[in-house]
């Protein structure tokens, strides 16, 4: 039997099973793709520093330090249910049965979808999907794309697109529906926008950086005169007062056709035009990957700023399920750097509750280092992380 | 048109050297590469048509390319529904797209 | 632009226009549009579209997201294939 199944090879799963391993806990790791890293191996930004954070790298140096200390991996392997019994877990995959004395499961985020007509032709995809097939197949998502959805996430793949040598035409907000009220509201996204300041080189979302919530009147003033064809950031067009209607095209996507609207997200009549693409990315951001701890007895809370459900758990990432623990997105949608912490304090606490861990500091330290790379961290998915996460921990103490 | 293959990155190493390999797609021999997905061979050859949904016939293609959404699925060597943004590309696969299947319990099918 | 072209659950192709009418009609849960759409009873287990019908009706009847998760969890969470329960 094995100590510790972690299910997901991103950044928590990795740094987990190191840290437990470290300890001396008998680790195994499982994931569905065919190598190490989960949504590490698609990212690639650049810091403040000026440094470039690549995420294959990263992943890379992980999956080395684990192979040192003996973990297992399971790769192009699928959990499809995981079953407590008094002392140990069943973990049922696609390759067969696990048994462990304890379960991790940090598999991650899934990408919310904007359905518009046309939306299930070929071409059309998530930007997860574009990013995946660019920087980790280095095969190109199409010759000439637009991004639909503006928020941190599709910001920050576009410009990787724009590196990897992809034309894009511009990134563009949804028409409206039940289903995206604020992301199709260009003062909202518009607001969202100026707290990303600083990532984006552009003097009118320097000048965004500046205002605040309370300002709403000056808001409406840049929305309203937040130019037609949009602020380019690393060259490509942001245009918050542009929505897509619908994707065009009979076999796969030939075009889209769009329309200016107004502050407040309405169609402006007579403005609809036709470009031409092969291709169309949908960024309606993530939210955590939870079914696996669905089919546990692990109860949920809906927390907004977090991405939706999340697991009950605690500091030390222990679920009220004895013997179950979570880390990275699952928990909440943070940055990499923010769930490799996690991973090490789920780790820890494995260790710890296997009898295992010999330094009692060390799960505080880790604690305490969370917190930090949350504070730190260069992109904040939401504002009200931190309030997030006092609202979860306050109700692991209630579970 | 010119090809997908990203050849130069200004940030990540690009390895130009990896062995070419041949597969089969509904019938026809394509090249791509080793360390390939189905997913980014297909793609790469200029085919975005992976199935097309069993009722009404409507092409799919890649969508999360991460495994979640399942609109990838082909038939691989005779396994019927491997998603193929997961399952690596081997030289000499054979691989099918899916059909439309018949309905015949429908109302309003021929 | 016409709603029903717009498609919520991929693998079912069940419209906007259904889940919305269905839901103003019956006034119901994200469970019993499942059930009488097929909306995310689909292939790929609602992994794409749970959180549109959710909201969708979440939005429609004004009831703010609640802790339980609306439309549970069921393993399996991937679909396999009949031999794995035991079967030939």
């Amino acid at each position: 039997m094995n100590q510790l199944v972690i299910v997901g090879a991103g950044p928590a799963g990795l740094s987990a099973a190191i840290a437990a391993a470290k300890n001396g806990v008998n680790v195994t790791v499982i994931d569905e793709f065919m190598k190490p890293g989960g949504r590490l191996l698609g990212q690639l930004h650049e810091e403040s520093n000026g440094i470039w954070w690549n995420g294959v790298d990263e992943a890379t140096n992980l999956f080395n330090e684990a192979i040192e200390f003996h973990i297992q991996f399971q790769f192009e392997t699928s959990v499809h249910h995981v079953k407590k019994h008094s002392n140990h877990w069943d973990i049922q995959t696609d390759k067969g049965m696990f048994k462990s004395q304890a379960l991790l499961v940090a598999t991650g985020a899934a990408e919310h979808s904007i359905p518009l007509p046309g939306w299930t032709l070929p071409g059309v995809m998530s930007i997860g999907a574009a990013q995946v097939m660019a920087n980790v197949h280095h095969v190109k998502p199409g010759h000439h794309g637009i991004i639909i959805g503006i928020n941190v996430l599709s910001i920050a793949i576009a410009r990787e697109l724009k590196l990897a040598g992809v034309q894009l035409e511009s990134i563009v907000l949804p028409s409206c529906n039940l289903l995206n009220k604020e992301a199709s509201q260009p003062g909202v996204v518009f607001q969202k926008l100026a707290k990303l300041a600083h990532l984006a080189p552009s003097p009118l979302f320097k000048m965004g950086g500046f205002l605040t919530n309370k300002l709403s009147f000056l808001e409406k003033l840049v929305v309203r005169s937040f130019p037609k064809n949009g602020l380019k950031a690393w060259g490509i067009p942001i245009q918050i007062r542009r929505a897509v209607i619908e994707i065009l095209g009979e076999e796969k996507v030939e075009g889209v056709k769009v329309a200016d609207i107004t502050p407040s997200g309405v169609i402006m009549k007579g403005t609809e035009k036709i470009i031409d693409v092969d291709f169309v990315c949908i960024a309606g951001g993530l939210y955590p990957l939870t079914e696996l701890i669905g089919v546990t007895a692990c109860p949920f809370k809906f927390i907004p700023s977090l991405g939706g459900h999340v697991p009950v758990h605690n500091e030390q990432m222990q679920t009220p399920v004895e013997k179950l623990y979570v880390a990275g997105n699952i928990t909440g949608i943070e940055s990499a750097k923010v769930a490799k912490a996690q991973g090490k304090v789920a780790g820890l606490s494995v260790a710890h509750d296997l009898h295992y861990l010999q330094d009692h500091n060390a799960i505080d330290d880790a604690v305490q280092h969370v917190k930090k790379m949350r504070d730190h961290a260069l992109i904040q998915f939401h504002p009200d992380i931190n309030k997030g996460r006092n609202e979860l921990n306050g109700a692991s103490i209630t579970n | 048109m010119a090809s997908l293959r990203i050849k130069e990155h200004p940030i990540l190493t690009v390895d130009q050297h990896v062995p070419e390999i041949q597969f089969e797609f509904n019938g026809k021999i394509y090249t791509a590469r080793e360390g390939d997905t189905i997913a980014s061979a297909l793609l790469l050859n200029g085919i975005r048509t992976l199935r097309v949904h069993e009722e009404t016939a409507s092409p799919r293609g890649i969508y999360c390319n991460i495994g979640h959404c399942f609109e990838c699925r082909v038939t691989v060597n005779e396994t019927a529904e491997k998603r193929a943004c997961l399952t690596p590309l081997e030289d000499g696969m054979v691989i099918h797209s899916g059909q439309r299947l018949p309905t015949p319990f429908k109302k309003g099918e021929e | 632009m016409n709603e029903k072209d717009i498609i919520i659950c991929r693998c079912e192709e069940v419209s906007y226009e259904d889940i919305v009418h269905l839901t103003e009609l019956y006034q119901c849960s994200s469970r019993e549009i499942k059930l009488r759409t097929r909306a995310a009873m689909g292939y790929c287990g609602g992994r794409t579209c749970r959180n549109l019908v959710d909201q969708i009706v979440s939005e429609i009847k004004n009831e703010p997201p609640a802790d339980n998760i609306p439309l549970t969890y069921r393993p399996p969470v991937r679909p396999i294939p009949f031999r794995l329960f035991g079967g030939e």
